[in-house]
């Protein structure tokens, strides 16, 4: 049984070569080995969203993929959102509606809401919750964090409109 | 439930083609798993309810994933086909908008982003929602090995609890739909606890033909999830009201016989008398809306 495999990623734009043993998920090894503590393990089985990333620009729990089929894909993690320092229009709105407090669930929120506003820009609010199922928050209550949502899908209209 | 460990040792495969899967398979199925989604294997795997010593990822097979029109006004699911591709199809979600009904209340978009149709059936979970309304949709699947194929109905595709008929060195490569008959629409019930990423207490699927000029169910197939060890039709209750006109008692019929058809368990999530009072009441209602699906005069003499 071969040990460690050559792993081939490419996260946020930047291609990460490590080896590996096969049976690593990619939230093990965006975690262990390449230091990414973004996407959170929490439940590990799909129910809480703390460990989603973007594969493609769809949002997929990292704690059941393995890493070395996410070879040859785009990963988004919650590092890459920001741009230059400066936050995402998403994560902007997190902030400022109060969708953040202890911040653990943040991450995940964060890159199903991009996955959620790319597919459908004007989500409403049945919508908005209905792409949040797979998300646990045990702080916000969930209001704060659809106005958040709400409020990024506005402010990004806006700048599309500019 | 079982405590959820870290992933067991296995060798990954990673074939590109049906064809290497199922050379893959000859070679070593009895000792193999095949990994298309991973939303049930991988936990399953941590759990330590299977440590396979080889594991066959499917992601990067591209002609076992896709959705195609055929020939015949049927449709052709490729096996990886995910969730989300699913619901993304208009031909779905127009002509076989049961199927998408079914699909669309499993998990979150997570969840549907990676899990897929073929592994739902393959994974032979009492409690899938696919295969009931499959089932009622007349499908059939397509089992390979590199001895050949064959199609099996997915009526007849769970032989006991947990398993398929599919042996180790095959693969379940393709979902075939018929085409739908005028007037027919079905409709797909389901009960959990909690608004959703919640498992199955009770599925009702029901698809119903109906004889515009005479007012009568020309067919109807009714089908079941968590109400037996296995995904089950209920052949005796569609006797019931084939050739029927639309009335409440016929359908109070029904009902009552789908209770002596399905053997439902206790289990914590419900007990079986629960099951049981889901099942009439779920029943009723989703042959009521297959029929208003499937007649566009729905009213005039109901």
């Amino acid at each position: 049984m071969k040990q460690l495999i050559p792993i081939t990623l490419r996260i946020n734009g930047v291609v990460h070569e490590i080896l590996a043993p096969p049976w690593r998920t990619l939230l093990e090894v965006l975690r262990e080995h390449l230091g990414l503590t973004g996407a959170k393990r929490s439940c590990q089985e799909g129910q809480c969203g703390t460990c989603t990333v973007l594969v493609d620009g769809n949002a997929i729990n990292s704690c059941l993929y393995l890493a070395v089929e996410a070879q040859g894909k785009e990963i988004q993690t919650i590092e890459g959102i920001a741009q230059d320092g400066v936050l995402d229009q998403i994560q902007k709105s997190f902030v400022q509606k109060g969708g953040i407090q202890c911040g653990f669930c943040t991450p995940g929120f964060v890159l199903a809401t991009k996955s959620l506003l790319n597919a459908n820009p004007h989500p409403s609010e049945d919508e908005i919750r209905e792409a949040m199922v797979g998300h646990l928050c045990r702080c916000t209550g969930y209001v704060q964090i659809v106005e958040a949502i709400q409020d990024a899908a506005i402010q990004m209209t806006r700048e599309g409109a500019n | 439930m079982g405590y959820l460990r870290r992933l067991p040792r296995f060798e990954y495969l990673a074939p590109h083609s049906t064809a290497e899967v199922c050379a893959a398979l000859a070679e070593r199925g009895n000792e193999a798993e095949l990994l298309a989604g991973g939303t049930d294997l991988l936990l399953q795997m941590r759990r330590r309810e299977t440590s396979p010593r080889y594991v066959v990822g499917l992601k990067g097979v591209a002609e076992l994933s896709g959705i195609r029109p055929r020939p015949d006004g049927g449709l052709a699911i490729g096996s990886t086909t995910t969730m989300h591709s699913l619901l993304s199809s208009p031909v779905v979600r127009e002509k076989y908008a049961v199927l998408a009904e079914a699909a669309s209340g499993i998990g979150g978009p997570e969840l549907r982003n990676v899990a897929t149709v073929g592994g739902n059936l393959a994974g032979a979970l009492p409690c899938a929602d696919l295969p009931p309304a499959l089932m009622t949709l007349g499908a059939t699947v397509t089992l390979q090995s590199s001895s050949g194929e064959r199609t099996v109905p997915v009526d007849e595709l769970f032989p006991q609890f947990g398993s398929t008929v599919a042996r180790p060195d095959e693969v379940l490569t393709t979902i075939t739909l018929p085409s739908v008959p005028f007037f027919s629409g079905g409709a797909y019930l389901k009960f959990h606890d909690r608004q959703s990423m919640d498992m199955t207490t009770v599925g009702v699927s029901a698809f119903v033909t109906w004889d515009e000029a005479s007012r009568v169910f020309r067919d109807i197939k009714i089908a079941l999830a968590s109400s037996a060890p296995v995904p089950i039709r209920m052949r005796k209750a569609e006797a019931v009201l084939r050739g029927r006109s639309y009335a409440e008692e016929a359908l109070e019929e029904a009902a009552l016989v789908v209770c002596e058809e399905a053997d439902p368990r206790t289990s914590w999530r419900a007990t079986r008398e629960f099951r049981f009072d889901l099942l009439r009441g779920l029943t009723k209602r989703a042959i009521r809306r297959a029929r208003e699906q499937a007649s566009p005069t729905i009213g005039e003499s109901s």
